[in-house]
């Protein structure tokens, strides 16, 4: 599945030549592929997001929950899967990591099954 | 996220300027591995508490992965969608997607795909533009008549009355009977009916008559949920338009899309793929100009 996002920039196709031959030619090489640093930077999304709605100051922990914690709805994840596809590429497809969760289960995410997906994602 | 403003030429994220046009938040889903489609899909969402993620986190990614070139957008006032003070009649709803599929450069006919109020859309935008309709599916929705009118004015009244004027209270009851999400959904409904004139302007919106339903020439498949206030529908639509294919889900409501999205999906295939077929052996026009249109695009 291919999530075609029209703001985004389009792959760099002078990519330079010493760049990891596994990574996707569309992510960045200062991505980090460890959970800690994945968090940080979810984070930071996320509260990009809740500032919009005046809830900049919950902290994000890998057991917090989007909508029970954090009051998000199901388009603020929609928008997330935006966020995550320019930041880490195209191996990280939110629209395919919920395909088999049915909308109980995406509504009951927590902030680390998707951490955990991103990194898992990354190393593929 | 893109956003398509439905009166400018570009589709960044530049300001709208004139007062009819508004900015709309599409996202698409295409098939994997860059093949071409094989159609496209336009999924419409529902009133109030809906938006693109109703399909986004259901049919949507398998219809993508089935072939489909996938087309979701929130309607004005909706999720990501601006969310004018004013301008909530029907017609306006079906002006937005006109204009989004002009901009998206989308010209061929196209399978639109309406849940409740998205479905009103749908037939509305099939009798304005018969050309650039393959076919429509709609779940739980019905045509402009006068009947669809006294109905959903008679929601959106209840509506403006427990949440907005017993809006801590409503929510209060919502929260624990329904959960977290559906309060969350319920809050932006609230925005929506406190800060604009939609309650005002759907039940202002133009009807048709039982002739004009008649003239939808496109092929036409409806769903309903057994359990739904909705049921019943079929036989008159079956009535109305005869080629009609109407599928009754037992055991379902009106919320029928989140609650067996499985089989939604099924018949949303199904139905899709044989209006494809059709149009390959020469069967409707609609269908037929769609697949060359496809071609001609590959």
């Amino acid at each position: 599945m291919t999530t075609v996002n029209q703001t985004a920039p389009p792959p760099a196709a002078d990519a330079p030549a010493e760049a990891p031959v596994s990574a996707s030619a569309h992510v960045p090489a200062d991505v980090p592929a460890d959970a800690p640093a994945v968090l940080a930077e979810i984070s930071a999304m996320l509260r990009t997001m809740l500032d919009e709605y005046g809830l900049d100051d919950i902290e994000v922990t890998m057991e917090t929950r989007f909508t029970e914690d954090l009051e998000l709805e199901s388009i603020d994840l929609v928008t997330l899967a935006g966020s995550l596809e320019t930041r880490y590429g195209r191996q990280v497809n939110f629209a395919e990591f919920v395909a088999d969760l049915e909308l109980d289960e995406i509504i009951d995410l927590t902030v680390g099954q998707l951490v955990e997906y991103v990194v898992a994602a990354r190393e593929r | 996220m893109a956003m398509i403003d439905t009166d400018h030429a570009t589709d960044h994220d530049g300001p709208h300027t004139r007062t009819d046009g508004v900015r709309l938040h599409v996202q698409r889903l295409s098939p994997p591995d860059g093949r071409p489609p094989t159609a496209t899909a336009v999924l419409i969402h529902g009133l109030l508490t809906d938006s693109l993620a109703s399909w986004y986190f259901t049919v949507a990614p398998d219809l993508a992965a089935a072939g489909l070139e996938v087309v979701m957008y929130d309607q004005r006032g909706h999720g990501r969608s601006e969310r004018p003070g004013s301008g909530y009649r029907l017609d306006t709803f079906v002006t937005d997607l006109e204009r989004l599929l002009d901009r998206l450069g989308i010209t061929g006919p196209v399978h639109l795909v309406g849940n409740c109020f998205g479905g009103t859309v749908a037939f509305a935008y099939a009798m304005r533009h018969p050309e650039r309709v393959a076919g429509i599916a709609v779940i739980e929705a019905k045509p402009a008549t006068e009947s669809w009118l006294t109905e959903i004015s008679g929601i959106l009244r209840r509506v403006e009355e427990e949440l907005v004027v017993h809006e801590a209270e409503s929510l209060a009851w919502v929260s624990a009977h329904r959960g977290a999400h559906t309060a969350r959904l319920a809050k932006s409904a609230a925005r929506l009916v406190r800060t604009t004139t939609i309650a005002e302007d759907v039940p202002a919106s133009r009807v048709v008559s039982e002739e004009q339903v008649r003239a939808v020439s496109c092929p036409v498949l409806a769903v309903y949920g057994a359990d739904s206030e909705l049921a019943g529908q079929e036989r008159w639509l079956e009535s109305v338009l005869p080629g009609t294919r109407t599928v009754v889900l037992p055991g379902q409501g009106h919320s029928v899309l989140a609650e067996a999205p499985t089989r939604i999906r099924e018949l949303l295939l199904s139905w899709i793929d044989e209006r494809e077929r059709e149009g390959e052996h020469g069967g409707h026009t609609a269908t037929r100009t769609a697949a060359a249109a496809l071609e001609a695009d590959a």
